[in-house]
């Protein structure tokens, strides 16, 4: 990644992060095609949500998107008709929850424990939080950061050592 | 002078029309390169060859749109984010299929030698034997002894990392320093030795430099650096594709006219000098149909579609395709059953891992019915072999444990091991390609149908790798060892051969012992389509040493004014 990029991502979102009131998400509005339902705070919920399950990480572990785009884009292009189906129905039934919930006004492990909450349920709302973690987990773990420092992942390794004693 | 008129024609722009059109070239032939899809310069069209993992959109996974519209090249294990614009789309090209085949494809110059896995084996003489030892297809015409000096031929240019084994049933070859063997790789070859006396662990012979030479420095090559992405084109150049060798090598001698975007309709034929004369071609954009002419035509256009190219050149004379006396054209395909894994793990050596990438792993030549048949089917299977160190990142729970849990991802000491089954099939009469006769391309050119499938001799064979394999992995004290039937479709290993046979009788072949059509002298096939049987090896650097064994009699002959 264009290290020069993802310092203008930091500096950006750690000035709207001053700016900008606790728990307000910067987030523009996008259109996913397959998601044409979702409204601007539909989506920022998708993206608490996410960051509830694995909070990002800016500072440490930059990325060329926020989880927030990750999520959906993947969601939007990766599932099928079937699987947005059942994450939409699951995400309705999360919504229809959150109606009584303030979610960034409770602390964080209430916020925690309902999320843990709907993915017992079985059903779509945890088809819809298992979706979340797992491409939470692999905007995470395929950041620049986390795949040099704690994957030894190596561009142009230029060898192979083959017996190299820990 | 006659328009469009050229010494040589070869149509197809992979490996073995690469190397066709590059002996031509250097022995001073004007020679047309017709290739049906588009150009891809070495270094200039690679478009992702330079983006680090996290800059793809989807890291690397395909979307629900590649998967919907591309059900057949979806399943082959490179097509994913990085190289899918190298493959064919199956919604634009295609084919019938009697019973489930997965032809995959890649329609530019360079072919599937980009995308290649890039094991180069050589075959033995116990490979080319075979058919006659077992009672199946026909004799070769051929044996390892006229291939040996061709096979070194390639491989001096290619570039083939690999160790002198000294095994029979896999002759060494020109080979380049190998990359280093893991602490695992090593002692399940040590194993193996004290356990058999026919089984060999070796390393995986690789195209790929490990050496700087005069000849790669000519080619504008560098060493290979293990980035293990290959399939998206090599900026070093550091593993062999056509695109970074053979096609710049004969564009320097400026007697190659090469032309993408050319599909081959069918092959011209006079019966007053009962030769063929050139070939049809339409333009893939424009639609356009122009004649090319020349004195010898090369048929390389990957094994299926060379089939096509045939059966779709009807005359008076051949009015079944193009030298299709014997109405043997199209039969007795083959492919490799790639159908069994194993994996497990090894817990010795908890205290080493290893560092960096290699391009290749480890290779277990044929042991089954080598000397003699001993088995309960025909013929036998290689393997690969190969272990890494397990890592472990646990990810259970949310919010802060997750995030503490990945950080701490670790190896374990633990290895994970594996293999995966090359097995011969064998060739027989119905499994077969045939033209649709009422379903065209967008060209106007008959679909292919393609009736291809497994029989018992390999299911057996698959049931035997199971059951050596889970020996061999238990006498290494291996642990949670499990195999799998990965019911790969046949055509998923990309090695489908046949139907334009070689053989030593006309009656029951198509081509002679230097590839040409027995009926029709000047027209050759040399690319997989050629193949009387298939063997275990990979078989592109035996479609190499063919080709350029093939196009250097056609030399001899077009100048002793014979073609």
């Amino acid at each position: 990644m264009n290290r020069r990029i993802a310092l203008k991502h930091v500096g950006l979102i750690a000035a709207g992060l001053v700016l900008t009131p606790y728990g307000c998400n910067i987030e523009s509005e996008v259109i996913y095609s397959n998601l044409p339902m979702l409204k601007k705070t539909e989506q920022q919920t998708i993206g608490y949500l996410s960051n509830i399950i694995l909070p990002e990480d800016v500072i440490n572990f930059p990325t060329m998107e926020s989880r927030q785009e990750f999520v959906l884009t993947m969601v939007n292009d990766c599932y099928g008709k079937s699987k947005i189906k059942r994450f939409s129905k699951g995400f309705e039934m999360i919504s229809s929850e959150l109606k009584d919930i303030k979610l960034e006004k409770i602390p964080l492990n209430e916020q925690i424990s309902f999320v843990e909450k709907s993915y017992l349920l079985k059903n779509s709302s945890s088809f819809f939080i298992e979706t979340l973690k797992k491409y939470s987990l692999l905007h995470f773990e395929s950041s620049e950061n986390y795949m040099i420092d704690y994957l030894n992942f190596e561009f142009i390794p230029g060898r192979y050592l083959g017996s190299v004693s820990i | 002078m006659i328009k469009n008129k050229y010494d040589a024609i070869v149509v197809g722009a992979g490996m073995s029309g690469g190397w066709a059109s590059k002996e031509f070239c250097e022995q001073g032939f004007k020679t047309l390169l017709l290739e049906r899809g588009p150009n891809v310069v070495h270094l200039k069209d690679y478009p992702t060859t330079n983006m680090q993992p996290w800059e793809f959109k989807h890291r690397g996974r395909l979307t629900s749109k590649d998967m919907e519209e591309n059900p057949i090249a979806s399943r082959c294990y490179a097509f994913r984010e990085d190289a899918k614009h190298f493959f064919v789309k199956d919604k634009e090209h295609k084919y019938g299929q009697t019973k489930p085949f997965d032809w995959i494809r890649g329609y530019q110059v360079g072919g599937k030698s980009i995308m290649w896995a890039r094991q180069v084996q050589r075959w033995s003489k116990y490979d080319f034997e075979g058919p006659e030892r077992d009672g199946f297809a026909v004799e070769w015409p051929i044996n390892y002894n006229d291939l040996n000096d061709w096979y070194t031929y390639v491989e001096k240019f290619v570039g083939v990392s690999g160790n002198k084994d000294g095994l029979d049933t896999l002759p060494d070859g020109d080979f380049l320093k190998p990359w280093d063997t893991n602490i695992v790789e090593e002692y399940f070859t040590k194993i193996i030795k004290k356990n058999y006396n026919d089984r060999h662990v070796i390393y995986g012979r690789c195209a790929h430099l490990t050496e700087n030479k005069p000849i790669f420095l000519k080619q504008g090559r560098g060493l290979c650096m293990g980035r293990n992405i290959c399939q998206r084109g090599c900026p070093y150049g550091g593993y062999f594709n056509v695109n970074s060798t053979l096609i710049p090598w004969a564009m320097k001698t400026g007697n190659l006219d090469l032309k993408p975007n050319s599909v081959v309709h069918s092959i011209l034929y006079d019966e007053s000098k009962q030769k063929a004369t050139g070939v049809r071609v339409i333009d893939s954009k424009t639609k356009e149909s122009k004649d090319y002419f020349a004195n010898v035509i090369f048929i390389t256009a990957s094994t299926l579609n060379t089939n096509l190219i045939l059966l779709n050149s009807k005359s008076n004379r051949f009015p079944n395709g193009f030298g299709n006396d014997n109405d043997l054209l199209g039969k007795y395909i083959a492919f490799h059953n790639y159908r069994g894994t194993i994996s497990a793990q090894y817990e010795g050596f908890p205290d080493f891992t290893t560092k960096g990438k290699k391009p290749t792993s480890h290779y277990i030549p044929r042991f089954r019915n080598v000397h003699k048949q001993e088995t309960n089917f025909l013929r036998g299977y290689a393997a690969g072999f190969g272990a890494t160190p397990l890592r472990e990142t646990i990810r259970n729970g949310l919010g802060e444990d997750l995030k503490k849990q990945l950080l701490n991802t670790h190896e374990t000491g633990v290895w994970n091991v594996g293999s995966h089954m090359m097995g011969e099939t064998i060739p027989k009469i119905t499994n077969q390609v045939t033209l649709d006769s009422e379903k065209v391309d967008q060209w106007g050119i008959p679909q292919l149908n393609i009736d291809v499938d497994y029989d018992e001799n390999d299911e057996k064979m698959l049931k035997d790798f199971f059951d050596e394999f889970s020996e061999m992995y238990s006498k290494a004290g291996f642990i949670n060892i499990k195999t799998n039937d990965n019911n790969r479709i046949p055509g998923n290993d990309i090695h489908e051969m046949g139907g334009v046979r070689m053989g030593k009788d006309p009656k029951t072949s198509l081509l002679n012992r230097w590839n040409q059509l027995h009926n029709c002298k000047n027209v050759y096939v040399t690319d997989g389509a050629c193949m009387t049987s298939t063997s275990t090896q990979n078989p592109s650097l035996t479609f190499m040493a063919i080709s350029a064994r093939a196009a250097n009699h056609a030399i001899q002959e077009l100048k002793k004014s014979n073609l």
